[in-house]
């Protein structure tokens, strides 16, 4: 019986997914379709055609190396910055440790606009315009306060038994939070580090605003140059966006068991 | 159990942070001594339009002695990034703006007027000095014009034995012979952009209608041609979606008879297998009046950069940017219009295809002409109250009142 | 397993006040960096919008520096424009439909992938998509499907039967708010999943055998158990999910630009246009502050409710 009813369930998840996926394929169809746009396009191509990729690779390839080193540089930066202090917003409690926790939460309520702005006069003065670095910096802004929510909420279920054995056995703060803490929070801080790579991966309103020379390019820039006021193929942008998703695909599917191994665990108790 | 990947982190971090210190630009700012190079700085185009306007600039820059070093900035967001770019005061030495954006950037102070760097607007055609004039100054030259017109699908009328209108009459009527099916008999661009104003402006303007004041009977009686269109089935509602860029993929596909839209899309219609298209220019109430269409393109002006050395430098290039033979070079390759009217005669006999643009270039209208820097506002109130009408069931007079009023 | 409830500082070695002070010492060192980080990259911007609300802050500004102060004016000019009611009912209407159809489907999703069935792991990644492709790109795509006339949407649901005309989902001023919603629920289901998909594996088992075995049904069991147990994830997936939502602007932009006729602009929108193309950055300041009052007295909420759940 449980074949049976498990079938079903995977016939009923492809449906499912057929449905909530069908832009995306809707993407790759358009993508293998020289001359294809909102008018004109057939359901499938019956006639693929790799121009588009070729194209796409030879004009953005360069750029999804950025895109590549800003997004790993983001995520190990985020879950360098976030989760010490995730530790002590889960397992110690005062009055400013509340404050802190406030302040995180209400800059996730700042507009991006708002902060890419202000960001831009203030890169000029430091030189970090037009830099891996300074965008590395930039998108964190999306990935630390979210990492350290994540992680916190993760580290509040940590057994308090283990921390203190460790403690009494002498170990410093520092010992007892790489040695023995960490190790405890791999899934939480590989998920916080993935979503801070898909954060970076995806940005695109820092990219256009801290960039002047388009010696830093990453791929969503490129992506948006392409979409201007007469695209003349749209196969190519299609094809760009397939491209750009990859990596994140990979990614992804690499780090998919520690997400669904429990992001939140702990939260519930 | 020891992770070390922690420490590993670190290192590659700051490794990462110091490489990339090492190979930060460092540029000249020296200005004391010649100018030897200056910073420019461009929209991003197509690929091939960028490599037009580099042979020009590279050309300039051996011609007036400077390295040309240049800048691209996607065309959305561009005024931003120049306020931002002005407010750290890196502004390039020479500026390319939309002409729309010219007496904007003036009002606030961001550029030089050209007369006082040795560059004169004589010979160039009205509109274009009209959109970079700012309180009786000029604050850039531009040298390449484009403007819309009516483009139509030439073995679509000719099987329905339709000539080509003249008229709002003859265009209602021929975008209602021309509907069938799938195909809209006329496209154009509604969108809640600059683009939607851009393509109304020709149907207002030639109706008598003004920007100063939008609730004028003219004004209403523009729109109520657009909405009626809309309403007799002749015209999709999707206009109020489309980008130009959409309206041309619609005519590209046979959807639409007719289109109206700009001389960018040649490269783009040429290389559609069948597709027999020709211009005509964009009809009028009625015969006699003359069609006034709203002028557009890049300009090149000089921001204040307070150096004045390099600003007579760029004052030189920009000059030359602007001669006739180089705004050949850039309107023959680029499907735009040179606006000096010495460098029309050349233009034309090298590209009889123009002509018809041409001709409708040299009495087009500046958008900024008469509000300067608060032609925004009323672009917005523009695009708004032509949505209204055409989809939202008001009519157009009563539309025109509500933006205005908003 | 162990209790939740977080540790007041020292223990061990039992040295008292210097063991306190070091303990202290290190939670400084552990907080500093993320502290330092959204100060400047928070705190300042903040700072920053806040001024130019009070500043009459246009073009000029950004050249010569100088900005005069006017009060609260451009709050004043925002509040009493005729936008403004219809901007926020739309982020009303907009912030609703999106959370409850993301946390409804990204729930019911949930429940159906805790069931244990072929290729399960590899559906839950392919999930994940939607959100990994760019937003200019999900919005074009979008904007393709919903096509009055050519759009695929359009076409299957006459194929199906299901309408006789065809409805403009981007172009008629009463469903453009209708069609951004669902488009950003699509948008938001894969986060919400994820979360809320987490949150459920670590119930543990026994609590549902101890539930099949009193004999609960499927739907008692999730509203008397499984509820109450995910309340804390379910906080932050919906709280989170406000705050984001209200700022959303990228992907309205990119379907409708804010109309037809303003029928799907927000506050976010509205301030993002106000400042980069009427180029009135005191007014978009002040509508973007607006917004962030709104999204405090959500974290407000949060905090509240997160203490109540610690507590118990």
């Amino acid at each position: 019986m449980k074949t049976r009813r498990a079938w079903r369930d995977t016939a009923v998840g492809i449906l499912l997914l057929a449905v909530m996926l069908f832009p995306l394929y809707w993407i790759v169809n358009v993508s293998l379709q020289r001359g294809a746009s909102a008018a004109g396009t057939d359901w499938f191509p019956t006639d693929p055609d790799l121009s588009g990729y070729r194209t796409a690779l030879r004009e953005q390839g360069g750029h999804l190396v950025t895109s590549l080193l800003i997004g790993v540089g983001s995520a190990l930066f985020s879950v360098l910055v976030a989760a010490p202090a995730a530790y002590v917003l889960a397992q110690f409690r005062s009055r400013w440790i509340t404050a802190v926790l406030f302040a995180v939460l209400i800059s996730q309520m700042v507009p991006g606009i708002v902060v890419a702005n202000a960001l831009y006069t203030a890169y000029e003065d430091l030189g970090l315009l037009d830099s891996v670095p300074g965008l590395i910096l930039a998108d964190s802004t999306a990935g630390i306060p979210f990492a350290i929510l994540v992680i916190r909420a993760f580290m509040m279920g940590l057994p308090r038994a283990v921390v203190e054995a460790a403690r009494i056995d002498g170990a410093g703060h520092f010992r007892t939070f790489v040695s023995v803490v960490l190790p405890m929070s791999v899934n939480a801080v590989v998920t916080a580090a993935l979503f801070a790579f898909l954060f970076a991966w995806g940005d695109f309103l820092f990219a256009l605003t801290l960039t002047t020379t388009g010696q830093v390019h990453p791929v969503t820039l490129g992506l948006y140059q392409y979409i201007g006021s007469y695209v003349a193929d749209w196969s190519t942008v299609m094809a760009t966006a397939v491209l750009s998703s990859i990596p994140a695909v990979l990614l992804l599917a690499v780090a998919q068991r520690y997400v669904a191994a429990g992001a939140t665990a702990g939260a519930v108790k | 159990m020891r992770s070390t990947s922690h420490g590993w982190c670190r290192a590659a971090v700051a490794g990462l942070v110091g490489i990339l210190a090492l190979t930060g630009c460092g540029d000249d700012t020296g200005s004391d001594g010649p100018v030897r190079s200056l910073t420019v700085q461009t929209f991003t185009g197509s690929p091939s339009d960028d490599a037009v306007y580099d042979t020009v600039l590279n050309g300039c820059g051996t011609q007036t002695g400077v390295k040309v070093v240049r800048q691209k900035v996607p065309t959305d967001g561009y005024v931003a990034k120049v306020l931002q770019q002005a407010s750290a005061k890196t502004l390039p030495d020479a500026l390319m703006l939309d002409n729309g954006d010219v007496q904007q950037l003036a009002s606030a102070g961001a550029l030089a007027p050209v007369r006082d760097l040795g560059l004169s607007t004589d010979g160039f055609a009205e509109g274009t000095v009209e959109a970079a004039t700012y309180e009786g100054e000029a604050y850039a030259l531009q040298p390449v014009a484009n403007t819309i017109a009516l483009f139509y699908n030439e073995d679509v009328l000719a099987q329905a034995g339709v000539s080509p209108p003249k008229t709002w009459d003859e265009l209602k009527a021929a975008a209602k012979a021309l509907t069938s099916g799938k195909r809209y008999g006329l496209a154009f661009s509604a969108v809640a952009t600059v683009e939607g104003t851009w393509q109304f402006l020709p149907f207002m303007w030639s109706n008598g209608g003004d920007e100063t004041n939008i609730t004028s009977p003219q004004a209403a009686g523009a729109l109520a041609l657009w909405a009626d269109m809309v309403r007799d089935g002749s015209v999709s509602k999707s206009v109020v979606n489309w980008t130009q860029a959409d309206v041309n993929d619609q005519f590209k596909a046979g959807n639409a008879a007719m289109m109206i839209n700009g001389p960018w899309q040649y490269p783009v219609l040429n290389q559609v297998s069948g597709l027999k298209y020709k211009v005509v220019p964009v009809p009028v109430p009625k015969t006699g009046v003359a069609a006034v269409t709203p002028m557009g393109g890049e300009t090149w002006s000089i921001p204040n950069t307070g150096d004045r050395a390099r600003m007579e430098a760029a004052a030189k290039l920009v000059g030359c940017v602007n001669s006739d033979a180089n705004q050949i070079a850039l309107a023959s390759q680029r499907q735009l219009v040179p606006t000096r009217a010495s460098a029309l005669e050349e233009f034309i006999e090298q590209q009889p295809t123009m002509a018809a643009f041409a001709e409708q270039v040299q009495g087009s209208r500046a958008r900024t002409a008469k509000l300067g820097p608060k032609w925004p506002e009323v672009e917005k109130q523009l695009y708004t109250a032509i949505q209204a009408a055409l989809v939202g069931g008001v009519s157009p007079q009563k539309a025109l009142e509500q933006a205005a009023n908003g | 397993m162990a209790e939740p409830t977080p540790v007041v500082a020292v223990r061990g070695g039992g040295q008292g006040n210097s063991a306190r002070r070091r303990a202290r010492a290190a939670q400084v060192l552990f907080l500093a960096p993320a502290v330092v980080y959204i100060v400047l990259f928070f705190g300042y911007p903040a700072v920053k919008n806040m001024t130019m609300s009070v500043q009459d802050y246009t073009t000029r500004a950004f050249i010569t520096g100088e900005a005069p102060w006017i009060g609260l004016d451009n709050y004043a000019d925002v509040v009493s424009s005729s936008i403004f009611s219809k901007a926020v009912l739309n982020t009303v209407l907009f912030t609703a439909g999106s959370i409850v159809g993301q946390f409804v489907i990204g729930m019911l999703l949930a429940l159906f992938f805790r069931r244990r069935f072929p290729l399960n792991a590899v559906m839950r990644s392919l999930l994940l998509l939607p959100w990994l492709v760019p937003l200019i790109v999900s919005g074009t795509v979008w904007r393709w499907i919903l096509d009055q006339d050519g759009g695929v949407l359009n076409q299957t649901l006459r194929g199906l039967g299901l309408v006789e005309a065809n409805p403009g989902w981007l172009t008629s001023p009463s469903l453009a708010l209708v069609a951004v919603v669902v488009v950003n629920i699509w948008i938001g289901i894969p986060f919400n999943t994820t979360i809320l998909y987490g949150g459920l594996q670590e119930i543990p088992k026994e609590v549902h055998e101890a539930a099949a075995l009193d004999g609960a049904g499927r739907w008692r069991e999730f509203w008397a158990i499984t509820w109450p147990l995910l309340r804390p994830v379910v906080t932050v997936a919906l709280v989170l999910g406000v705050v984001y939502t209200l700022k959303v602007i990228d992907i309205i932009l990119a379907l409708t630009d804010g109309g037809p006729a303003n029928a799907s602009q927000t506050i976010a929108t509205q301030s993002y246009q106000l400042s980069f193309q009427q180029f009135q950055f005191g007014q978009g300041a002040a509508l973007s502050n607006l917004l962030i009052v709104v999204s405090l007295v959500f974290a407000g909420i949060y905090l509240w409710l997160n203490r109540r759940a610690v507590d118990e």
